[in-house]
């Protein structure tokens, strides 16, 4: 007999919390646009954030419902392990908020994107080779965001199907409605009211994990699932993933471009620093409390499950056979409708069966991989089928509503972050023939001269109204495109990975380009340019299959050949004295 | 100090300090938001002016 199918207790009143933060949102983030003046109210506050609201702003920029969706996955699959990418972020937040790694100089700077740093220190082509790969990797890494969430919503509401796509339209378009009209004004205030929400949401899940689940039985479903290696992150994860986590979190934290924009909207450098030691502890809350929601996750389904049988048959691998093949049969029925108590059994022991058959018939390795895709589905969707099974009327819509301020903060997040890219980086140079000159002439409201004395170099031949009218503009082709994607996107694979080669298309060669632009003199535009397509170039191979390259391998190789292009380029071929920027290290 | 207490104190860590700056910005976001409020409206009368 198969298990019950979860019903989610899902009502008009936990609807009715929703969509009432939904209107408050909105009507919070509408109501600032009169504050909006300029390009830099809008893209930075004119930097007026203060230490508390910009890590509310960072937070909830940072954590959306695929955040929760992914990290509880992390935690389902590696168990205690995964805490430690938590640690690594919480380590590298202290580390930049210390020393002020990056940030500090590019605040002083007072620029608007991280490419524009690029122009000013190597020059225009280098700032848009960079704003393009920026624009592709953050775009494509934002288009799966509604894919994955839907599945959430679909668990937790139990929207049927037909409507999803709709609810989905309707999220982005809040978030696109205040973002469009106020930028960072409307998103400071409207993370504010988001983070409150976000933060009593997850408050709330978590006490109802260890109340239904506690501890002792996650410890135990760790011990009897994974053994020693869901405790000890080295033998598990590997010291070459926990490398690159190091590396992604240290460029994450100083060159993502929505991270960046907070550090750029900051009273000052100093609070700029301040807002990363504090958030470095929230960015731990970030990793570990989801992570042990999908842990709860596991010990919760372990729970209900009963042993599977193996199948009868001549052989151990004509069993595993049998085995797969009845799993193909019942597996995504279950999945769908919350069995996971009958999924997870039947899948655990075709991965055992097929790791012992493994080491005489290497044929068994196609069911090890097939299994552990299986167990990343059933990962992905454990943590929302525990919260429609757990959270009664009231406290799940409460729940719904931090989930989705979460998610609408980090639609309206990036949505600025990709399209000040787009805007400033791509299609403002690009437009932009007239050059220096037309600052001198009678165009009053372009932006006047930094603290460097150089004039902002993205107002060449754009006034500043042009360029928020392009800006706003692209905020919505943006929000076009999202829509678009995730109706036509089918993920391949792990949503995780995913997420992981989109951005590794640009963080490390902008991080190494950033670190030699600011302290070292010898850096040249060649350089730059090198480390852009060698780390581009890397991380796309991870997508040929025939390469075999594992996420973390294409990592780390993708860090290795952009330093490697960027010190290579830079010394064959040196700055020009006379025709290369100036801006060098002090 | 075995792996299982080492996450278990390092989740208590976690989740307090989470809560604890979750109810520090609650609280204090409120005025910094009228600081930044007043400091967009000074500039908007000064470039007005």
């Amino acid at each position: 007999m198969s298990a019950p199918a979860i019903v989610s207790p899902f009502s008009w009143l936990d609807g009715a919390i929703a969509v009432l933060s939904l209107v408050a949102t909105l009507w919070i983030g509408v109501r600032v646009k009169r504050y909006v003046g300029t390009l830099e109210d809008y893209l930075v506050a004119s930097r007026g954030m203060g230490l508390y609201v910009g890590a509310a702003s960072l937070l909830s920029t940072e954590v959306g419902i695929i955040t929760f969706m992914y990290q509880a996955q992390f935690g389902f699959v590696a168990g205690f392990s995964a805490f430690v990418v938590g640690l690594l972020t919480l380590a590298v937040c202290l580390l930049v908020g210390r020393t002020g790694f990056v940030i500090t100089r590019l605040r002083e700077m007072e620029i608007l994107t991280v490419p524009e740093y690029f122009e000013k220190r190597y020059g225009r082509s280098v700032r848009v080779l960079a704003g393009l790969l920026m624009a592709v990797g953050g775009s494509l890494n934002l288009g799966i965001f509604p894919i994955i969430e839907a599945r959430f919503l679909a668990v937790v509401t139990g929207i049927p199907g037909q409507y999803l796509g709709w609810t989905m339209a309707v999220l982005l378009l809040v978030a696109l409605a205040y973002t469009a009209i106020g930028g960072m004004v409307s998103l400071i205030v409207t993370n504010y009211v988001q983070y409150v929400f976000l933060a009593a949401g997850t408050v709330v899940v978590t006490l109802v994990c260890l109340r239904e689940v506690g501890w002792g039985s996650m410890v135990g479903a760790v011990e009897g699932h994974m053994g020693g290696r869901g405790f000890d992150p080295v033998a598990d994860l590997g010291t070459g993933f926990i490398l690159w986590q190091v590396l992604l979190w240290i460029a994450l934290m100083t060159v993502w471009q929505s991270v960046a924009m907070r550090t750029f909207s900051t009273r000052d450098a100093a609070v700029g620093r301040r807002m990363f030691t504090l958030t470095g502890f929230l960015f731990l809350g970030r990793a570990l409390i989801p992570m042990a929601w999908g842990i709860a996750a596991l010990a919760f389904f372990w729970g209900r499950s009963a042993p599977a049988v193996i199948p009868e048959a001549a052989t151990p691998l004509a069993r595993i056979e049998r085995l797969d093949a009845r799993l193909g049969e019942t597996f995504r029925g279950d999945l769908e409708a919350g069995r996971l108590e009958s999924a997870l059994p039947q899948v655990d022991l075709l991965e055992r069966l097929a790791r012992e058959e493994a080491s005489r018939t290497p044929e068994a390795f196609r069911f090890v991989a097939r299994a552990a895709e299986r167990k990343g589905e059933i990962g992905l969707l454990a943590m929302p089928w525990m919260l429609a099974a757990t959270l009664p009327t009231g406290l799940l819509g409460l729940v719904l509503a931090g989930m989705l301020a979460a998610s609408i903060s980090t639609y309206a997040g990036y949505f600025l972050g990709w399209s000040a890219i787009i805007a400033q980086d791509i299609v403002g140079p690009l437009l932009s023939s007239r050059g220096a000159a037309v600052l001198s002439g009678d165009e009053g409201s372009a932006t006047p001269a930094g603290p460097s004395g150089l004039v902002p170099s993205q107002a060449l031949g754009m006034t500043d109204r042009a360029r928020l009218r392009l800006t706003r503009v692209t905020v919505v082709a943006l929000t076009v495109f999202i829509m678009i994607w995730s109706l036509v996107y089918h993920l391949p694979g792990p949503a995780y990975f995913y997420l992981q080669v989109t951005a590794n298309l640009f963080m490390a060669p902008t991080l190494i380009a950033v670190v030699g632009g600011l302290y070292w003199r010898r850096a040249s535009a060649a350089g730059a340019t090198l480390a852009f397509v060698l780390g581009a170039l890397t991380s796309l191979a991870y997508l040929v299959p025939s390469l075999k390259l594992d996420v973390a391998t294409a990592g780390n190789l993708s860090w290795a050949l952009a330093v490697a292009g960027f010190v290579a380029g830079s010394i064959l071929f040196p700055r020009h004295p006379l025709r290369d920027p100036q801006e060098g290290p002090s | 100090m075995s792996w299982s207490a080492f996450w278990l104190a390092s989740f208590v860590v976690a989740f307090l300090a989470f809560s604890l700056i979750s109810l520090l910005i609650a609280v204090r976001g409120v005025a910094e938001i009228r600081e930044l409020f007043a400091a967009l409206e000074e500039e908007r009368r000064r470039k007005g002016s």
